[in-house]
């Protein structure tokens, strides 16, 4: 089976055409992350984040519902992967100070449940946690035990025999998962993931992610330089900043469209990101690898007439390189659940417009770039 | 034949290599199935006789069969350590980001602060939660502009602004140190298996902590101020009695199969524990008579000259050991006031690679607590050039620690951080004035160790949460099996497609991919590497992308086929033709695979590893593998159809 065979095109005189294109592309995504902006996941933004499996399936609205006035402002509510998984999320890291008395207090309800009237002080309250004594270690232990299994996070103050103190964590996930137990009864759950992440952390992330993006562009560039001419080295490179633009863009652009798909910039975004300028330079190098190939063969042939045949030449084998890895990637987005989907959407669309601009954009600036000049292109 | 002989050789003995590589990680796998159906067997067991049994007595025993289970062949420890690791988001666990509160630190550390300072400080820790200057520049610089020498709060009057920064710098990487160090003593006591505890930048610590289920408890350990005492350690003689007598309460105990868990547990513990002091001093009875008579001198052994009452103990029997002295049979045998303890660094390690630690009996109330040392210096003595450590107390504890030290000459003190002893030095002579020497460390090392204990007492590390992820082991077993149908129905769907578009070629080349994924994850387990959620993603996308070089290979070959030469000319001219496509492509994808290493952490810099591994394999396998298949099968004069 071949596809594309003795292809004979005149895609250069094509490319005023596909500049178009590109730039509309371009602007669409670009409005798109001026007015609706991009969202970011917890990992660049911090704040809380909880993933809840419960036993039957939930209403999303419900829950949303619950969760709407109990103090922590704006709460993200939305399914992770089945209709029984539930992800809450807020930008808060800890518990807001009017909300804490509350929190303390259905401590205090609760221990006063498992052993009514016992005698406690608390001695030591901090933003996070609560700490108190009992009268003797007996009771702590099992006060701790008993806390435990009620979903409280509790722990020793020590580990010495002696130790009358116990902590309770006050934190953002456990006020919701007190709520939550309250609120919906009849359908228990467990905590399958839980993420807290500092805003420093988060700013220094971005920072790093768009460094690493760079840097990563300017190794492409530098190597390119040396294996081709420089100007071939910059029609890559100028390729890629348009895949990844439009492809940031288009996150933008689709961010809460298509339901069940979640376009939030995380970490694993990122990474999709940087290898999508690692992968879509391939097929680039692959045309312009003819291209030099045949300026030896054609010493004499025009520029863009040699371009075209490079291109003609080299199209099926782009497609089918592009095709067998789109294949995999389209699995991985159908199978790979829920936290690698916005990761393999990347790659997935990435793919498709990295080797659309490897054919269309790459070679096209080296044309327009010889043409202004009037230079004779040529490699080393 | 003879011209292959080489590269068979190459490919033979990298599939080998792997294999080797990978069989521990199945083995493991066998074996963790085998210890799950002991445990679950072992649970219905205890719940049929017991069936009121508390969640967490349960929990507790169950863990007690598990190790006693690992415990029984060495090869079961072995196999997991040469696994292949799965990530916390993969197999659960909790990762903790800490990071040293310097503010909190220079606090403890300024000398009479005013409102001046408490104010600049607060306004100084608010501007380095956004910006890139750490504390302690921010201080400098803002007591600066108010004209204020830092020298009124730290140092002393004679050292300049400069000094004085770089001394503040010093402390708060000392501060990490510390921290380490307490996380890492309080983590071996949790007994977490396999955990993780690495220094990130000058002040950050990652913590993880694979396969936790009470995270608050975790946390706990990770958090707080480390509690450092002195403890009188009891004479050997006195040491000796009570040991005496919890062996023969023990024996009366196990005997009486009161606890039946246990003395099931001490049988089937294995004959290999040989007991050095008791073949020596006991040679009349037979190892297994020992035990049952002597089960606690079988587990903690003296030394069997009766120099010191310090008994040996290994690492797996220390939680033995604690759950018997919690039972009231045996606790009552154990004045009130006294308690055994455990040394906190192995003092050796037994043939079969087991660590071994002292066990001390020493008072439960501590003659002195940390608070009262000001400095401590490792260093080695002028003189003996021994390793030492110099440790100063303030006014306060000076003329405490005389008054211990005078009326306890010859005796040993314990330096316990967290319940663990970092040292036993004997007391030489009464120390007024609080200034002590501390000898008897190896080397300058464990000097130095002692030294970061005894600071923990003096001035306490105070790290902050930054960041904390935990991923429960249901959401990991759904992703790893999520992942292993992606990697499944991914090289499916491109198998396929290579057989459908390129005949026998592509099934070559879809072959040649099985190996490619094998030498993924043998390296990955080679390298000791950790396999995370990302990293089977990488796994994926290199099944995709590993074709690549088969598809321009291919697509040449077929090109110098219509040329008219022959499939030989037309392999060899084809596979060097697509060499440089090839190398430029791969060599670019992998260095964004190096800078993503740099920038990612866990997860994602598992996904850099497995995309530069996969890329090596894949060009080991297109260049190298489907090259000499190709040759030999044209050699032979085959045809192979190319679509």
């Amino acid at each position: 089976m071949r596809i594309f065979h003795n292809l004979n095109v005149n895609w250069m005189g094509m490319r005023k055409t596909f500049y178009i294109l590109s730039i509309a592309l371009f602007l669409v995504g670009m409005l798109n992350v001026a007015f609706r902006g991009l969202v970011f996941g917890i990992d660049f933004k911090g704040g809380s984040e909880i993933v809840l499996q419960f036993e039957k399936p939930v209403e999303v609205a419900k829950i949303r519902n619950d969760l709407a006035n109990i103090g922590l402002g704006a709460v993200e509510v939305r399914t992770f992967g089945a209709e029984t998984g539930i992800l809450v999320r807020t930008e808060l890291q800890e518990i807001p100070n009017e909300i804490y008395p509350k929190v303390v207090d259905r401590i205090r309800e609760n221990i006063n449940k498992i052993l009514p009237g016992v005698p406690y002080k608390v001695v030591d309250s901090t933003m996070n946690s609560v700490t108190i004594e009992f009268d003797n270690p007996d009771t702590t232990n099992l006060m701790i035990a008993e806390l435990f299994a009620q979903g409280f996070q509790t722990g020793k103050i020590s580990e010495e025999l002696d130790n009358k103190q116990m902590i309770v964590r006050v934190g953002i996930a456990d006020w919701i998962k007190e709520v939550l137990r309250e609120k919906v009864k009849d359908n228990p759950f467990q905590v399958v993931k839980e993420d807290r992440v500092g805003p420093k952390i988060g700013e220094e992330l971005k920072r790093d992610a768009v460094l690493a993006v760079l840097l990563s562009l300017v190794v492409i560039l530098i190597y390119l330089g040396f294996r081709f001419k420089f100007v071939f080295a910059v029609g890559a490179v100028i390729a890629l900043f348009h895949d990844v633009l439009i492809t940031v863009g288009l996150y933008a652009l689709l961010y809460g469209l298509i339901p069940g798909l979640n376009l939030e910039i995380d970490l694993p975004v990122v990474a999709a990101f940087l290898t999508l300028v690692g992968y879509s330079i391939n097929d680039t190098v692959i045309v312009f690898d003819r291209i030099r190939e045949n300026m030896k063969i054609h010493k004499t042939m025009p520029l863009e007439e040699l371009i075209n045949r490079s291109i003609n030449q080299t199209m099926s084998r782009t497609i089918i390189t592009g095709l067998t890895t789109l294949l995999a990637v389209f699995v991985l987005f159908l199978l790979g659940g829920d936290v690698l989907r916005a990761f393999s959407f990347t790659l997935l669309f990435g793919i498709i417009i990295g080797t659309y601009s490897s054919i269309f954009v790459a070679s096209a600036l080296v044309v327009d770039y010889a043409q202004r000049t009037k230079k004779k292109v040529q490699f080393s | 034949m003879k011209e292959y002989r080489f590269r068979i050789i190459i490919i033979l003995a990298a599939i080998a290599l792997s294999i080797y590589l990978l069989y521990p990680t199945f083995l493991d796998y066998q074996n963790n199935k085998h210890i799950q159906s002991v445990v679950e067997q072992k649970k219905q067991e205890i719940l049929k006789q017991n069936p009121k049994i508390s969640k967490s007595e349960l929990e507790e025993l169950l863990t007690i069969v598990e190790d006693s289970v690992k415990q029984s062949d060495p090869s079961y420890i072995e196999n997991r350590l040469k696994r292949l690791k799965l990530g916390l988001d993969l197999q659960g666990g909790m990762r903790v980001v800490l990071e040293v509160n310097t503010a909190k630190l220079l606090e403890k550390l300024a000398n009479n602060p005013d409102q001046v300072f408490n104010s600049s400080l607060a306004e100084a820790q608010k501007e380095a939660e956004t910006s890139d200057e750490s504390v302690v520049e921010i201080l400098a610089r803002k007591l600066q502009q108010k004209g204020i020498r830092l020298s009124r709060y730290f140092g002393n009057i004679r050292m300049d602004d400069a000094e004085i920064i770089d001394q503040l710098k010093k402390d708060s990487e000392d501060a990490v140190t510390r921290a380490m160090e307490i996380i890492r003593n309080r983590v071996d006591q949790y007994g977490v298996s396999e955990p993780s505890i690495q220094r990130q930048g000058s002040r950050r610590i990652i913590v993880e902590l694979p396969g936790i289920a009470k995270e608050e408890e975790a946390k706990q350990l990770l958090q707080g101020t480390a509690l450092l005492e002195f403890r009188l350690v009891k004479d050997p003689e006195f040491t000796y009695q009570i040991m005496e007598r919890i062996d023969k309460a023990l024996a009366k105990v196990l005997a009486a199969g009161n606890d039946s868990l246990l003395a099931e547990l001490s049988d089937t513990t294995k004959k290999s524990d040989t007991t050095a002091a008791a073949d020596t001093t006991q040679k009349q009875l037979t190892e297994e008579e020992f035990k049952q008579q002597h089960p606690f001198f079988s587990v903690a052994l003296l030394d069997p000259q009766g120099r010191s009452a310090d008994a040996f103990v290994k690492e797996d029997d220390r939680n033995k050991i604690l759950r018997w002295l919690s039972l009231p049979e045996i606790k009552k045998e154990i004045p009130d006031n006294v308690e055994f303890v455990f040394s906190a660094k192995p003092i050796s390690t037994t043939q079969d690679g087991k660590k071994v630690y002292f066990m001390y009996l020493v008072n439960k109330q501590p003659e002195l607590t940390g608070g009262v040392v000001t400095n401590a210096v490792a260093t080695l003595d002028p003189n003996t050039s021994a390793p030492i450590v110099n440790m100063e107390m303030n006014s306060e504890g000076a003329v405490e620690w005389a008054r211990i030290t005078g009326a306890n000459i010859g005796k040993r003190i314990a330096i316990m951080l967290d319940g663990k002893v970092f040292s036993a030095p004997v007391v030489r002579g009464k120390i007024p004035g609080g200034r002590s020497q501390i000898e008897g460390m190896e080397n300058l090392d464990e000097a130095k160790l002692l030294e970061i204990v005894l600071k923990a007492g003096a001035l306490p590390a105070p790290v902050d949460v930054i960041e904390e992820r935990v991923v429960g082991p249901s959401l990991g077993e759904d992703s790893v099996q999520g992942g292993l149908n992606s990697a499944l129905f991914g090289y499916l769907a491109v198998a396929i497609f290579m057989i459908i578009y390129y005949r026998q070629s592509g099934s070559i080349a879809a072959g040649v991919l099985i190996l490619t994924i094998l030498f993924i994850l043998s390296v990955l387990a080679g390298f000791k590497a950790t396999l995370t959620l990302p990293g089977i993603a990488g796994i994926v996308l290199t099944i995709g992308m590993a074709v690549d070089a088969n598809v321009l290979i291919f697509e040449r070959i077929r090109e110098e086929l219509a040329t008219g030469k022959t499939l030989k000319a037309s392999i060899d001219s084809g596979f060097s033709k697509a060499l440089s496509a090839i190398i430029d492509s791969n060599i670019t994808t992998f260095f964004t695979g190096i800078i993503l290493y740099q920038f990612g952490t866990g997860p994602v810099q598992g996904f850099a590893l497995t995309l530069m591994i996969g890329i090596a394999s894949t060009l080991f396998s297109a260049l190298v593998i489907s090259r000499l298949i190709f040759d030999y099968l044209a050699s032979k004069g085959a045809k192979i159809s190319i679509g």
